[in-house]
């Protein structure tokens, strides 16, 4: 039914997945996961919802009952097994650095596994130790026992990455650490991931963990997705009460006004291309009842200003076209806007405001309606959560 | 017999057979080392062995248990019906005798590491028989070498017995000493018995620590003319 989906998963890609343990444990239930090459998503849900399982079935450590697991394009049943997992990093919550070997050997499993030479083996340790920020002259012959826990799960962390793999697995990696360290880890992986863009498939049952790393969140739920989305749709639009709960009402409830904007974009009621004339542009908002309209240039996407009522009536009485009638006075970055700006801007004047990329391109429009959904759905019930979810649907 | 003639005639026997003492000791630790040699041979692979047929371990490492309880002088006595007298006979006791130790051992120590190390050599991509000798044997290895020194220590202490069944070694003076009522003599064999004990007992506590991790980690850091940094560190 999804071969389709097969050819195009470049990175991991789960098909009605079920793992049913030999003891009759449903741990996976008709799973379907899309793991994009690149990507780093987190796996989060409660104790027992077969995070782990999910997990050790992409490196074969476990066996699916059913379904189809592709890793790179192969699926994973093709590929033998010990092959498979060697090129696959992987990174445990024991951590589990083996206490009879140095840090440099450590870090060299799997490239000695690999047959590698010994100069390229005590190189690449020391270009990992020091892209960790640890003196490789310091730590290369330390042994596990004379780590910290943060360097221990660092150690853990390049050992997974030293023989360069595409994907990397990691089961509640910092799940041991203590506060401080696990958050600098965290910080560390998202920098590390920025240059590196590995596939990355983050087990975790920390919520603030799961939005600060990744670029989506999959919750699951008695062996199911119950939800997949950017760390800021799951935040906007849990899909339903048991998401909102594991949300936390809390966090539903913490909006910053440094928050970005990208939670808020809708599409436009419509847009203008610079080649229409006033009047035809008039009449069409005077139909919808709009005040104003966005210009966009219909080829590159590129917005070249608003359209306001008034000065479209103007225009359209003395028979020019509509970009005589264009203010770009009024506008947001999405890189740099948050919600502290929206905020002012609407109520300074409530028109919706159009936001930019870098190369002036409309990505969509901030409505005060758009705000206010997002302030109802961080203070309130579900329902409007919901409701604002299915309204969502259509944004970028 | 007064204390100082004791000794006056243990120098004197000493003196006038230290060649002889000399062979039995050297044919005493020939014995026990071919016993816990054997021994090693035998009881590691099948240590290893019932790790992976935990059903069978019970049963194996019972009837090592009964070989141990069973007295010692007992079971060279019955081994005469099987095997005649002699110093096979000897060696083949010693072996059984020495069975437990270095058996459990292996299998405790195999188990013993920590499932958390196996699933990540898995993980990793390591075979099965990778895993055993990259992780499992290694991280087992001090606990497999402590079974080794309990067995070397024993066996060098039954080897006396040997030659109760025809066999040689230390025993030969300490049966003859006892037979003729000769303190002396039962000393020139009791005491180098000991001493080889002692020295054996010495030798593989060092071999334990030669096999430490952290011992290896300096070795390996001085080789590459760096000093092994031991001083604890700040944390993250
Ligand atoms: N080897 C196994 N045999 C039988 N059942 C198992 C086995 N491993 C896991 N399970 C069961 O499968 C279900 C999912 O387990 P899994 O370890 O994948 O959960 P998890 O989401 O990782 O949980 P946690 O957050 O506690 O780590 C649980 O009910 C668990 O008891
Ligand atoms: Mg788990």
């Amino acid at each position: 039914m999804s071969t389709e989906r097969i050819a195009s998963g470049d990175g991991v890609v789960f098909t009605d997945v079920c793992k049913i343990y030999p003891d009759g444990t449903r741990a996976v239930d008709m799973l379907n996961l899309d793991i994009r090459r690149g990507e780093l998503v987190s796996l989060i849900g409660p104790s027992g919802c077969g995070k782990t399982t999910t997990l050790k079935m992409i490196n074969r450590l476990e066996e699916p009952t059913s379904g189809s697991i592709v890793v790179g394009g192969e699926d994973v049943r093709s590929s033998d097994a010990v092959a498979l997992r060697r090129r696959i990093g992987y990174v445990v919550q024991e951590i589990a650095l083996f206490p009879h070997l140095t840090v440099a050997e450590n870090i060299n499993v799997v490239p000695e596994l690999l047959g590698w030479s010994a100069a390229k083996m005590r190189g690449r340790a020391d270009e990992l130790l020091e892209m960790a920020g640890l003196a490789p002259e310091r730590y290369r012959y330390r042994l596990p026992d004379q780590l910290s826990g943060g360097q221990k799960q660092r150690i853990g962390v390049l050992r997974a990455l030293a023989a360069d793999p595409q994907v990397i697995l990691m089961d509640e990696p910092f799940g041991a650490l203590d506060p401080i360290s696990r958050e600098t880890l965290q910080n560390e992986l998202v920098s590390l991931q920025k240059n590196l863009r590995k596939t990355i498939v983050f087990v975790t049952h920390d919520m603030d963990e799961a939005i600060r790393i990744s670029d989506r969140i999959a919750i699951l739920r008695k062996g199911r997705v119950e939800q997949i989305g950017t760390p800021e749709e799951i935040q906007t639009a849990p899909g339903n009460d048991f998401i909102r709960n594991f949300i936390g009402e809390d966090r539903l409830s913490q909006m910053s006004p440094d928050d970005s904007v990208g939670m808020l974009l809708e599409e436009p009621w419509a847009v203008a291309a610079p080649s229409e004339s006033a009047s035809a542009v008039l009449e069409r908002m005077e139909e919808n009842d709009r005040e104003f309209i966005h210009v966009v240039d219909p080829k590159r996407g590129v917005w070249l200003g608003a359209a306001l009522l008034g000065r479209v009536r103007r225009a359209a009485v003395a028979g020019k076209s509509v970009v005589e009638s264009l203010s770009r006075d009024r506008k947001l970055y999405l890189e740099d806007a948050v919600l502290r700006d929206v905020a002012e801007m609407l109520a300074d004047r409530d028109i919706s405001i159009p936001v930019l990329d870098s190369g002036e391109r409309l990505l969509g429009v901030i409505t005060s309606a758009g705000l206010a959904r997002l302030a109802m759905n961080r203070l309130r019930g579900n329902r409007t959560a919901r409701a604002a979810g299915e309204k969502k649907e259509g944004t970028r | 017999m007064s204390q100082k003639s004791l000794v006056d005639l243990f120098i004197t026997f000493v003196g006038r057979n230290w060649q002889r003492i000399l062979w039995l000791t050297g044919e005493h630790l020939l014995i026990s080392l071919i016993a816990v040699g054997i021994t090693v041979a035998v009881c590691v692979p099948l240590g290893i062995y019932l790790t992976r047929n935990e059903r069978a371990a019970p049963y194996v490492i019972g009837l090592a248990n009964v070989f141990q309880t069973v007295p010692s002088l007992a079971l060279l006595g019955f081994l005469i019906f099987v095997l005649g007298i002699g110093n096979d006979n000897a060696i083949c006791a010693l072996f059984l005798y020495a069975m437990l130790p270095v058996l459990q051992n292996t299998y405790t120590g195999i188990r013993g590491v920590p499932k958390s190390y196996v699933q990540a050599a898995r993980g990793m991509g390591m075979t099965d028989f990778q895993i055993l000798m990259k992780v499992q044997f290694p991280l087992a290895l001090p606990v497999l070498v402590a079974g080794i020194r309990v067995a070397m220590v024993w066996t060098i202490g039954t080897a006396t017995l040997a030659s109760a069944i025809g066999g040689g070694g230390l025993g030969r003076l300490i049966f003859s000493g006892l037979s003729s009522i000769r303190n002396e003599i039962i000393l020139a064999g009791a005491i180098p018995a000991t001493l080889l004990a002692l020295a054996a007992d010495w030798l593989l506590k060092r071999a334990q620590e030669y096999f430490n991790p952290s011992a290896r980690a300096k070795r390996l850091a001085k080789r590459h003319g760096m000093s092994a940094e031991t001083e604890s560190n700040s944390a993250a």
